[in-house]
């Protein structure tokens, strides 16, 4: 290629980045009073800065250092791009922050101009010779000049802007700029960056696994203090052999047969869950990733839910004739008993950011439940239901407490203190099982309060309940199975 | 602090096409000034460092 042809192109890729940052500050900014936030701010920035190293070869040549650092502001400004897109990406159709530009709001604009900039650059070395790497000060033609000066008025432009939007130093733009105006008393000049905040990589994503040890097991020290227990008659370990601890625990009255997860496993039981009737090992990975499975529930009498903490989930129907070679692909063990449905993933709106260690199926709603464990950030009980027939969220509720019930919380105790890891539905009730104080909720799932609580002494790391009969079947985590009477 | 940074960069600027004897200086602020691009996004997503998604 021609010297002044790649010069050429290069002076039009600079014309390219600052008429974006141009129309950001003279039409969207003046005219229509568009105010960059302070993420904004600095991916404006970001491809002004990478016009300003194009002035630089324009000026002295493709030398290494120029076209390296647009390379590093370019990438770095894909990361600032993504920063700033991945906190509106998930929201729904059409939302976002600030104005919308041909379908796309501007901070994912930035994205895709910071990935033009990284893919030129890297054209553009492909293209370098020697003779451009050589010091140089280079004698700009009328299109290179015409580019330099469009670039010093997109500043100047932008200069003005920033005075009215950010103020001189030390203030810095802001997370919720006010709108811009060229009137004094309406400029918002703020230090609010500044103020204290934790240092964190992953930030409100970083959410710790659920765990049941180290949760307090005494029922008179938790939300309600002391409450009327529930008579405990026996108790004897999990005859069934398992892959690891158990998990979870289900019961299906129409078969009178047990469902016990592992992390990975799922078993059915005998009535007295001392055999195992027929089991699988499930591939957890190269798929939907189903984490540790912490959540059991008889769909039918041949289908059975297992849900991972992540609130991914698997469905398997139970064959006899099951084909193994087409289940290799699906299962780690037996591979003859078990057919899977699907296996996919439970979408929630205010559970988002919590994990569970419970489901249950509502036979007469059609319908699978979840209930939340709080973690370090988020504490809130939340009971999500999802349509058997399509898996998806129908409802969601946070369970309140009725005047009238007889149940009070100790001072500014709250229900978000329990941590439910077994549940199960009967009779139009939510049976959540706590393993933090080991308690055991009722709730009424028509008017989503809890109309009942009983303590059920004695637990040890609750994993899992199923109600048989008059009868609550706890499964602890060490495999010890706890009867009592309703 | 984003009124300072473009002032620099058109600084930097003027430097490259008026004064390109002046090429040291004039890349000295461009570095400052992509410097203070990242410390001051750095500032604003300090509580979350990396992209804000499900990892």
């Amino acid at each position: 290629m021609k010297r002044d042809t790649l010069y050429s192109i290069l002076a039009l890729a600079v014309l390219g980045l600052s008429v974006p940052v141009g129309i950001a500050v003279f039409m969207l900014g003046f005219v229509y009073g568009d105010s960059p936030c302070v993420m904004c701010w600095e991916q404006r920035i970001g491809m002004a800065l990478v016009a300003l190293t194009g002035l630089f070869v324009l000026r002295f040549g493709a030398r290494p250092k120029y076209v390296g650092l647009s390379i590093l502001i370019g990438a770095y400004g894909m990361l600032m791009g993504l920063r700033h897109t991945s906190m509106h990406a998930a929201r729904d159709v059409g939302q976002g922050f600030s104005l919308e530009v041909l379908g796309a709001h501007t901070y994912t604009w930035a994205l895709f101009i910071f990935w033009v900039t990284v893919v030129t650059m890297g054209a553009l070395l492909m293209a370098v010779k020697d003779r451009d790497v050589a010091p140089q000060v280079r004698t700009l033609g009328p299109l290179e000049k015409t580019a330099a000066i469009v670039f010093l008025v997109v500043m100047a432009g932008n200069i003005a802007q920033a005075f009215a939007s950010t103020g001189p130093p030390p203030y810095m733009g802001q997370g919720d700029p006010v709108r811009f105006s060229f009137n004094p008393k309406h400029w918002v000049w703020s230090l609010e960056e500044y103020s204290p905040a934790p240092v964190a990589l992953r930030g409100r994503w970083n959410i710790e696994k659920p765990a049941v040890a180290g949760l307090p097991a005494d029922p008179a020290a938790g939300p309600f203090g002391t409450l009327p227990a529930l008579i405990v008659g026996s108790q004897k370990p999990l005859g069934a052999s398992l892959e690891g601890s158990p998990t979870d625990l289900a019961y299906d009255s129409a078969t009178d047969r047990f469902l016990v997860t592992t992390a990975r496993g799922v078993y059915i039981t005998n009535a007295t869950l001392d055999r195992v009737v027929r089991y699988t090992l499930i591939d957890p990975g190269f798929s939907v990733d189903l984490g540790r499975f912490a959540g059991a529930a008889f769909l039918d009498g041949q289908k059975v839910l297992a849900v991972g903490e992540n609130k991914s989930y698997v469905v398997l129907r139970e064959n006899d004739k099951a084909d193994a070679d087409a289940n290799f692909k699906y299962f780690l063990e037996s591979f003859d008993k078990f057919d899977e449905v699907s296996r996919s993933r439970f979408g929630t709106v205010r559970a988002r950011m919590m994990y569970t260690m419970s489901a249950a199926f509502d036979p007469a709603g059609k319908s699978v439940y979840t209930i939340t464990v709080p973690n370090a950030k988020v504490k809130r009980l939340v009971v999500s239901r999802f349509d058997a027939g399509d898996m998806t969220l129908s409802e969601e509720f946070v369970p309140k407490l009725p005047g009238g019930s007889g149940l009070s919380l100790q001072g500014k105790r709250s229900l978000d203190e329990f941590y439910v890891t077994g549940a199960c539905v009967a009779g139009g009730r939510l049976y959540a099982l706590s393993a933090a104080y080991s308690t055991l909720l009722v709730i009424d799932l028509a008017s989503h309060e809890v109309v009942e609580a009983r303590a059920i002494p004695g637990l040890q790391r609750p994993i899992g309940m199923a109600v048989k009969g008059d009868e609550v079947y706890v499964l602890s985590e060490d495999g010890v199975v706890t009867m009592a009477k309703m | 602090m984003e009124f300072l940074n473009l002032v620099i960069m058109f600084v930097a600027a003027v430097l490259v096409l008026r004064r390109p004897e002046k090429e040291r200086l004039a890349f000295g602020l461009l570095v400052t000034s992509v410097v203070l691009m990242v410390v001051l996004f750095s500032i604003a997503t300090r509580t979350s460092l990396l992209p804000g998604i499900n990892y």
